[in-house]
């Protein structure tokens, strides 16, 4: 069983946090502006390494780009 | 202590001042300086009482929208927990393989103990096995971790604790997680269970790995495809997470409100305290005043 988006590199979170965005967007004026604060994300990540803290990064954009790095090497290969 | 030892000098110096008059004008400026600096300590107490009924206000308001998140986050968490009891996963035992901790913690203090109880919860469970890897978020365990730990601290999360957590959250903070090259054999979310309104106990839910979950006893009971598996693993932790960040936000907001509210009351007894004390020193330098220019007029008359 081959899901188009497990294909896109994207994980099931991410596919869920995509489709409840969409539901969202699609919504009525009036309910979107109060469910559209459910979807806001501001998150600041970092790796450690040997007990140093590393680069802090925007976790949104890093989500991204690790998605598609993945997405690349799995139609790749 | 200090306010008693603070008033002595004060009257000692009104007594010293009738006795000689020729020191009159040293002594009655270090009174006048003792009775400028109460006042200045009173208005600082008072402005820092101002300070935590004002944040005492905010979080309270903050709790009940926080308490309602909890209450709904906790089915979240508690419905994808039914499939794993009623499939009887256990965690997978030895085989030297690594287990993670996500410490959920925020990014704000002034709350009263509840984020170095995680830490310490945490400490211990580290001394048992010291090759667990850890995830934080929020920047206060971040710390606390950061100087002991900071060799088993993989991954670190900022920006939780402004606002409610919202599901996007979870799952961002899960990806990460699954994300970590490393593979564990059991993810332990730790956060604070709010017990009531005043105590707060950290606690661990598990999030299985794949393998946990299919070697489960009762895991034919449901009609799981391999490849769905990975999915239901991911989605369980972000609603583990998802639940984890809710009542831990909540448990914050409600030892703020603790806190905050102690805070007031001790600036109250200390203003008391204060006012007091200045209206005694102030009396003082008046009867001293008064003294002076007694035993002045008395001894011009004489002369």
């Amino acid at each position: 069983m081959a899901f188009a988006w497990k294909a896109a590199g994207l994980t099931y979170n991410r596919y869920v946090a995509v489709a409840s965005r969409v539901v969202r967007r699609s919504l009525k004026e009036d309910q979107r502006v109060a469910v559209e604060r459910r979807g806001e994300m501001d998150l600041r990540f970092a790796k450690w390494e040997n007990g140093k803290q590393g680069e802090t990064k925007n976790l949104a954009s890093a989500n991204e780009a690790a998605m598609a790095e993945q997405a690349s090497s799995s139609s790749s290969s | 202590m200090m306010l008693s030892r603070a008033a002595r000098p004060a009257l000692r110096a009104g007594v010293a001042a009738t006795a000689r008059p020729a020191t009159l004008n040293a002594t009655n400026a270090a009174t006048y300086a003792t009775l400028r600096e109460i006042e200045g300590r009173l208005k600082s107490i008072r402005n820092i009482e101002k300070i935590t009924k004002t944040m005492k206000i905010v979080a309270s308001t903050k709790l009940t929208r926080a308490q309602k998140a909890m209450t709904s986050s906790r089915s979240y968490g508690q419905t994808s927990n039914t499939v794993f009891e009623n499939a009887e996963t256990k965690p997978l035992e030895g085989e030297g393989k690594k287990s993670l901790i996500v410490v959920c913690s925020s990014d704000k203090g002034l709350c009263g103990g509840i984020h170095s109880g995680m830490s310490r919860k945490t400490r211990k469970m580290l001394l048992e096995k010291p090759d667990t890897d850890i995830v934080v978020v929020g920047e206060k365990c971040k710390s606390q971790l950061g100087r002991s730990n900071g060799k088993n601290i993989v991954l670190s999360f900022a920006g939780v604790g402004k606002d409610v957590p919202t599901f996007v959250d979870a799952s961002a903070i899960a990806d990460q997680i699954s994300l970590l090259p490393t593979d564990y054999s059991s993810i332990q979310v730790m956060y604070n269970k709010f017990i009531n309104a005043t105590s707060y106990e950290p606690v661990i839910i598990e999030a299985f790995s794949e393998e946990a979950i299919a070697q489960s006893p009762n895991f034919a009971a449901f009609e799981i495809d391999d490849d769905v598996l990975a999915n239901l693993r991911e989605y369980a932790l972000a609603n583990s997470l998802y639940w984890a960040l809710a009542e831990g936000h909540a448990c914050e907001q409600s030892a703020r409100r603790n806190a905050m509210d102690n805070a007031s009351k001790n600036a109250g007894d200390m203003i008391n305290r204060y006012q007091i004390l200045f209206n005694r020193t102030r009396q003082a330098v008046i009867t001293g005043e008064l003294v002076e220019i007694i035993t002045g007029a008395a001894a011009s008359e004489e002369g």
